[in-house]
């Protein structure tokens, strides 16, 4: 016979819960976009878990540089620490994203690196199934809380504001690997649907998927790079006006942020755009501490921070 | 006489010996990048459709996806030995989405990567950032922890940076790779 609270509770929506997994840039760069999570998740109702031990993805030019085995060997240990507790890694880097997933997806694909894998990771007491992935804030937001509870959320609209989005490419492709995936991933929407929900407008612009320019081209050839990037910025200007670009990605966050202050100082551009991660946004909105979790920049932000706060309340 | 021709070894000729190496290249390099990851290398068909949409083709790198497959096929040595542009791929993977033939182009950037690797061909950045992982457990590392400590955070992430064990683990990993192979950097 099944009582009562049993059936309440098989009626109850699942708790949700994930593996804060922040990689090497928001640790150590950027922790207000840590912070900034930390903030926002448990208001939404989605129980945090430090995923202690946890290291570097890894990224590109580390260990996926040398061989499969080795890279998949790193990423499956971090994976393993949420696997282990059967939950989905979460993360705000696209590097991580991308290097964890596509890991994951070689050793499903294929039997032998699994294989091998596991053969590394007996030596320290642990094995991936290959059950634990990891997930992108941007998709759990859109996904797994919805648009309609992040509008009950929010203390503060964002009308009137027009924003420029960066999904940032390792959000996109190669689509075969992720476990959430736009429609078109040459015209991706979700970010602009999140903005949207915030009250802003969030328009679709010519340049909207190119790179960023950061991580190995960055560090090649910063001229190059710097070129890339300023492109981007003079289509969001000339084309949107934007007041505010947000990211799906740190590490566009940072590029952009970066980037900036530079050609300015280099008198090849005149403007200057502030640079939010989603999350910081969205952190920014529910009412959390600006300082907290928004206060590291090189292009400033008081002033359209302090626009949010005193134009949008509700 | 007699000493000479039996204890001196024959002369070794160098152009001789380059040529070799350079044929020998040429006659293997596609096999490699094929076994180091990039199965699909013969399906290239030099459409350009990679390129179209490379960051590297647009900023100007000289041996973007579609030019590097071509210089891998007809195994051009010095051009693909001595050039960095396989470092500067953003693995944005755009290529890999748009290619016809399944070729995985990003594959081969990363093929040609660790190609390069074992003639020891990379930039000092890379080498950094693998003493780095191999160290902290963190690619991308910093000593000053004011950011940490602006925005409210312990100083300590809850990562192998605080994790004695957790680093330990992943050394362990570390050891039973290839990097520890190819002896790119001290490994206690």
């Amino acid at each position: 016979m099944v009582s009562e609270t049993e059936t309440v509770n098989e009626n109850e929506e699942r708790k949700l819960k994930f593996g804060l997994f922040l990689g090497c840039n928001i640790t150590f760069n950027r922790p207000d976009v840590e912070q900034a999570m930390r903030k926002i998740f448990p208001a939404l109702g989605v129980e945090l878990d430090d995923l202690a031990g946890q290291s570097c993805c890894p990224t590109w030019g580390t260990m996926p540089s040398i061989d499969d085995v080795g890279w998949c060997a790193v990423a499956a240990r971090n994976l393993c620490l949420g696997e282990e507790k059967g939950i989905d890694l979460m993360t705000a880097c696209n590097t991580c994203y991308a290097s964890l997933n596509e890991a994951r997806h070689k050793m499903l694909k294929n039997p032998e690196i699994m294989n091998s894998v596991n053969e590394i990771l007996a030596k320290i007491g642990r094995k991936y199934e290959g059950k634990a992935k990891c997930r992108h804030v941007t998709w759990v937001l859109y996904k797994d809380i919805g648009l309609e509870k992040l509008r009950e959320s929010i203390k503060y609209t964002l009308d009137g504001l027009t924003i420029a989005v960066q999904p940032g490419c390792h959000f996109l492709w190669p689509s075969e690997v992720y476990p959430d995936r736009e429609k078109d991933p040459f015209n991706p929407v979700v970010l602009r649907e999140l903005c949207e929900a915030l009250g802003a407008e969030a328009p679709y612009y010519t340049k909207l998927i190119d790179c960023c320019g950061i991580g190995a081209l960055r560090s090649t050839d910063p001229g190059k790079s710097f070129a890339l990037a300023k492109d981007k910025l003079e289509c969001i200007k000339e084309e949107l006006d934007a007041d505010l670009i947000v990211a799906g990605c740190c590490s566009c966050m940072i590029q952009f942020d970066d980037v900036q202050d530079k050609l300015r100082k280099e008198g090849k551009i005149n403007f200057s755009i502030p640079v939010l991660h989603y999350v910081q946004l969205l952190a920014i909105c529910m009412g959390f501490d600006p300082q907290q979790v928004a206060g590291i920049c090189v292009t400033p932000r008081d002033e359209i921070i302090k626009r949010i706060l005193e134009g949008g309340k509700r | 006489m007699e000493l000479a021709e039996e204890g001196v070894p024959p002369v070794i000729n160098l152009t001789e010996l380059a040529e070799k190496e350079k044929e020998e290249f040429e006659e293997k390099v596609s096999e490699l990048i094929i076994e180091f990851g990039a199965e699909n290398l013969m399906a290239c068909m030099q459409c350009g459709a990679c390129a179209s949409i490379c960051p590297l083709a647009r900023t100007g790198f000289e041996w973007y996806n579609k030019k590097l497959i071509k210089a891998i096929l007809v195994g051009m040595r010095e051009e693909l030995l001595d050039d960095m542009t396989p470092w500067a791929c953003v693995a944005c993977n755009r290529c890999t989405e748009i290619c016809p033939r399944n070729v995985t182009p990003f594959e081969v950037m990363l093929a040609m990567r660790r190609l390069m690797v074992e003639d020891f061909a990379l930039p000092t950045l890379t080498i950094e950032g693998l003493r780095s992982l191999y160290e902290h457990g963190h690619a991308v590392y910093m000593t000053g922890r004011e950011a940490r400590k602006k925005v409210g955070l312990p100083e300590k992430p809850p990562t192998t940076d605080s994790d004695e064990k957790a680093l330990q683990e992943l050394k362990t990993i570390l050891k039973n790779t290839k990097l520890a192979e190819l002896g790119l950097i001290p490994m206690e």
